[in-house]
């Protein structure tokens, strides 16, 4: 807990709140790269936490980690209480405590829209068929495409489709949701209907950690800011002490190339 | 698809857009332009045109020499019709046949009537351009062939001093009119259909593919009743030929009825069709399909084999049994998927499934004697407990588990009850039936059994436990190293050798099972060709929504790849259907052997070989070009919703 404490800078409002993520020493490896490397932070209940870096810098990992889609080697990752382990039974309840959003979308191409979303509450959340078409309905208008339910993913747009993800993984009614850089695959006008969406999400009180390179969005909607580089956090803080008065060298470095 | 198979449409607009992908089409003035820029654009390319013009042209001519020659002796064919297609199986029970073929068209009929996509439709244009070319075919057909023989009063072939007498030229071609005839009467059924003039909306008129090519099957049918294309005669135990000069009548009356019934059940299948919602669409859907998965059984053990059911051994120990394990079983089940019993319910699941193991062992060592169905029941009821967590919570879904399982269980009993029970119908040889109709039973089994086991050699290959790899892989890997003929030799000659002495396997089992398990590892492999073509980002995703491994599998993996798949597992299914031929060497009477050894054997026939064997291969043919074109449609289909 000291080493959380003392690098991340969290106002007394938000010190107050439940841990959410808890990592602490988090080491990884792919062969002999070392991925990430002594990974220390908390995420609070309804936070909001952007992390940045350049690319290869391990954001991906750190979030993948995060629900088990890579397995860390060392330290400790908690979520909602709940520590990740090998234990099959914890990853399955972790999984379905985290919303995940990924980069390439990853919709289900041979289910329509609508079960594409009902799929995971029916058989993991074991809601009824009409309980869960309900809601998926329901969480469709709020990512705003009420209209495509009976479509099949290829027949929507870039945007379109990302928004049904999103709704996709809300479905399973999520504690945390995980944005793997949601807006990189896409075109530059459908950035911001995404964006509008975890928007209006961010406002609805979701605890989220995005990584992402849209600055715009990380300057408007975060509490928090994470600067990664070569799989070590270098710095953290809020978006206004972050974008005008970095600490670091090599955060000064970056936001000189993004900005 | 989101008007259950026809062009998915969303709103007004239709999803493909496929006139606009069309790219402009290359058109010509005239015929002769076409000629000349497609067939003689260079030098060379006119002599490559000419000289396999020719060759084309010369095989043409010997196959219709071959096929028309006045030696051939077609009678042999035309008059071993049924014996061709079911060998020896009894005149008098023949019905039972035709109701096989009824159920099988009536199924069809309902099955596109209900499902079948309306497609692009068939342009009136394009079937009189088939016409034509069919016009033009046959008349090449009858310049090319050689001049008939000339045939003397007293019947004989006339011959002088070279050998036999042919018709001049001329006389061969005023001869030929009846095929001049029917070119003629192509040529105008052509041109009438060019005159249809185009829509108000300016398309061009069409037809359903369907309805041409359900009406293109009245034509044979309809043929039956005016020319001889078959006749058939059976007296005193033997088969001989009768000169007769059209079909008899129990061959077109029940093809006459089969059609009319796929006709009536296709309209009524498109009437249903146009009365339900999507929702209960879908589920007729289900309901046609677990119909086809039944339909062999029923028809192959039921009524072909009519079994002579022992009414006081079903009534005191076959019921009960069935009655037992159903009820046992669902109440087994029903606990099972109790709210809350976690853990506790999987290992209960196993423990099911050790004893159901534990059953199977002490069968092979003889310490407890226990009928086999009991055994496999057990071994269901473990499979059943072990997905039961999945059905878990709601009580609708834990009654519709308990439901499928009582379906399951009387099913199974019933065909394993019915499957023991000797059959009523005698026939000559070993086999029940024989011909065309054992290669279609013996593909079928084949395909139904070998196409789970198939699947699951490929998960299991592809999976991440070592000791399924390794066996999946090794199973495979010593299958395919093995040729065919060896397997089936190897279960028809020695599998009896290994069983237990009060335990029987027919000629008929002991091949199915050879050609399983033969198939299986082919389709494994494909199975996984197509499993590894789904990306990584699919696991991901069923991970990060919580499904799990078997869910994700059912759910999100298998579906993709198996669609991934349909062209390689097609082409299995028909080397499938073609190898069945090797029954011939294995001694089952299949329509092979009837061509090479049965018909030439007979007294009338002695040594005709030549025209049976070309007939057969035309029935192989017809059969594996229908399944290719099939799944041709399939693909295109199934290709909605992919990009």
């Amino acid at each position: 807990m000291s080493i959380s404490d003392a690098t991340v800078a969290v106002s007394e409002e938000l010190a107050a709140r439940d841990d959410m993520i808890v990592c602490r020493g988090v080491d990884k490896w792919f062969g002999d790269f070392q991925a990430l490397s002594g990974i220390t932070a908390t995420i609070k209940e309804q936070e909001i936490v952007v992390v940045l870096g350049p690319s290869g810098s391990g954001k991906s990992t750190w979030i993948r980690c995060i629900n088990r889609l890579e397995a860390h080697q060392s330290g400790q990752i908690i979520v909602d209480g709940i520590e990740l382990s090998n234990d099959l039974r914890n990853i399955e309840k972790i999984r379905s405590e985290v919303g995940m959003v990924f980069q390439q979308f990853n919709l289900f191409p041979h289910l329509t829209v609508i079960d594409n979303i009902t799929l995971a509450p029916i058989w993991v959340r074991r809601k009824s068929r009409p309980e869960a078409e309900e809601q998926a309905l329901s969480l469709l208008e709020r990512v705003g495409i009420p209209e495509q339910a009976e479509k099949f993913p290829g027949q929507l747009s870039g945007g379109q489709q990302q928004r049904v993800a999103i709704a996709r993984a809300l479905a399973m009614e999520p504690r945390v949701m995980l944005f793997d850089e949601p807006t990189s695959a896409l075109d530059p006008e459908m950035i911001k209907e995404v964006l509008d969406v975890m928007e209006e999400l961010a406002r609805s009180g979701m605890t989220m950690m995005v990584v992402t390179h849209e600055m715009g969005f990380a300057r408007e909607v975060a509490d928090r800011i994470i600067f990664m580089e070569e799989g070590e956090i270098v710095e953290v803080g809020t978006p206004h002490h972050f974008f005008t008065e970095p600490a670091e060298e090599r955060t000064k470095m970056f936001l000189s190339q993004v900005l | 698809m989101a008007d259950g198979g026809d062009v998915p449409v969303i709103g007004d607009k239709p999803v493909i857009e496929r006139v606009a992908a069309r790219p402009a089409e290359e058109t010509y003035r005239s015929p002769g332009e076409w000629v000349r820029k497609n067939l003689f654009p260079t030098p060379f390319n006119s002599f490559l045109t000419v000289a396999v013009g020719l060759f084309v042209l010369f095989s043409a001519r010997g196959l219709l020499n071959f096929v028309f020659s006045e030696e051939r002796g077609w009678d042999a064919v035309r008059t071993n019709l049924r014996l061709i297609f079911t060998h020896a199986y009894p005149e008098e029970q023949y019905v039972r046949v035709w109701v096989c073929v009824g159920v099988v068209a009536v199924l069809a009929g309902l099955s596109l009537g209900l499902f079948a996509s309306r497609g692009d439709g068939l342009r009136l244009r394009k079937i009189a351009n088939g016409l034509n070319a069919a016009a033009v075919a046959i008349a090449g057909g009858i310049v090319l062939r050689e001049p008939s023989v000339l045939v003397g009063a007293d019947g004989e072939t006339v011959r002088d001093g070279d050998g036999v007498v042919r018709q001049s030229f001329a006389e061969a071609m005023t001869d030929r009119w009846g095929w001049w005839l029917v070119a003629a009467i192509l040529a105008v059924i052509a041109l009438a259909l060019r005159r249809v003039p185009e829509r108000s909306d300016g398309s061009h008129p069409a037809v359903r593919a369907l309805d041409f090519a359900v009406g293109a099957l009245a034509v044979p049918v309809i043929s039956a009743w005016v020319y001889p294309w078959g006749h058939y005669a059976f007296a005193d135990g033997e088969f001989i030929a009768e000169p007769g000069r059209t079909v008899a009548m129990s061959t077109k009356l029940p093809w006459t009825v089969m059609w009319v019934l796929a006709v009536a059940s296709l309209i009524a299948g498109r009437w249903v069709r146009s009365r339900v919602d999507e929702r209960a669409l879908a589920r007729l859907r289900v309901v046609v399909s677990c119909t086809w998965l039944l339909v062999p059984f029923v028809l192959y053990w039921v009524v072909l084999r009519d079994p002579d059911l022992d009414w006081d051994r079903i009534l005191t120990v076959d019921m009960p049994l069935a009655l037992a394990f159903g009820i046992g079983g669902g109440i087994v089940l029903r606990w099972l998927t109790k709210d809350g019993i976690g853990e506790f319910g999987r290992i209960s699941a196993v423990a099911l499934l050790g004893l159901a193991a534990f059953h199977w062992v002490a069968a092979f060592m003889g310490w407890y004697p226990m009928l086999q169905k009991v055994r496999i029941s057990f071994l269901l009821l473990a499979v059943m407990a072990l997905l039961a967590h999945n059905f878990s919570g709601e009580a609708a879904k834990r009654r519709r588990l308990v439901l499928a399982w009582f379906v399951i269980t009387t099913v199974f009993h019933y065909f394993a009850t019915v499957m023991n029970t000797p059959s009523t119908v005698e026939t000559p040889t070993e086999a029940l039936i024989g011909g065309f109709a054992v290669t279609l039973v013996v593909a079928v089994f084949t395909l139904m059994l070998s196409f789970p086991l198939g699947v699951v050699l490929a998960l299991a290959r592809t999976s991440r436990l070592p000791i399924f790899r390794v066996m999946s892989t090794a199973y495979i890997e010593v299958v395919r190293g093995v040729p065919l003929i060896t397997i089936l030799i190897f279960f028809v000659v020695i599998l009896p050798l290994f069983l237990p002495a009060n335990m029987e396997i027919s000629l008929f089992a002991s091949a199915t099972l050879g050609y399983t398990l033969f198939s299986a590892a082919y389709l494994a492999e494909n199975v996984r060709g197509g499993l590894q073509s789904i990306r990584r980002g699919q696991y991901e995703a069923s991970d990060a929504v919580g499904l799990s491994t078997v869910q994700r599998t059912v759910f999100i993996v298998l579906p993709q790849s198996l669609r991934a798949s349909i062209p390689p597992l097609v082409g299995q299914v028909i080397a499938t259907f073609k190898e069945t031929s090797l029954l011939a060497i294995i001694g089952v009477f299949d329509i092979l052997r009837m061509a090479n050894s049965v018909i030439p054997a007979q007294t009338q026939f002695l040594g005709i070989k030549r025209e049976g064997l070309l007939f057969v291969s035309l029935v192989y043919w017809v059969f594996s070009y229908m399944l290719s074109k099939q799944s041709q449609r399939l693909e295109r289909r199934l290709g909605v919703g992919e990009r």
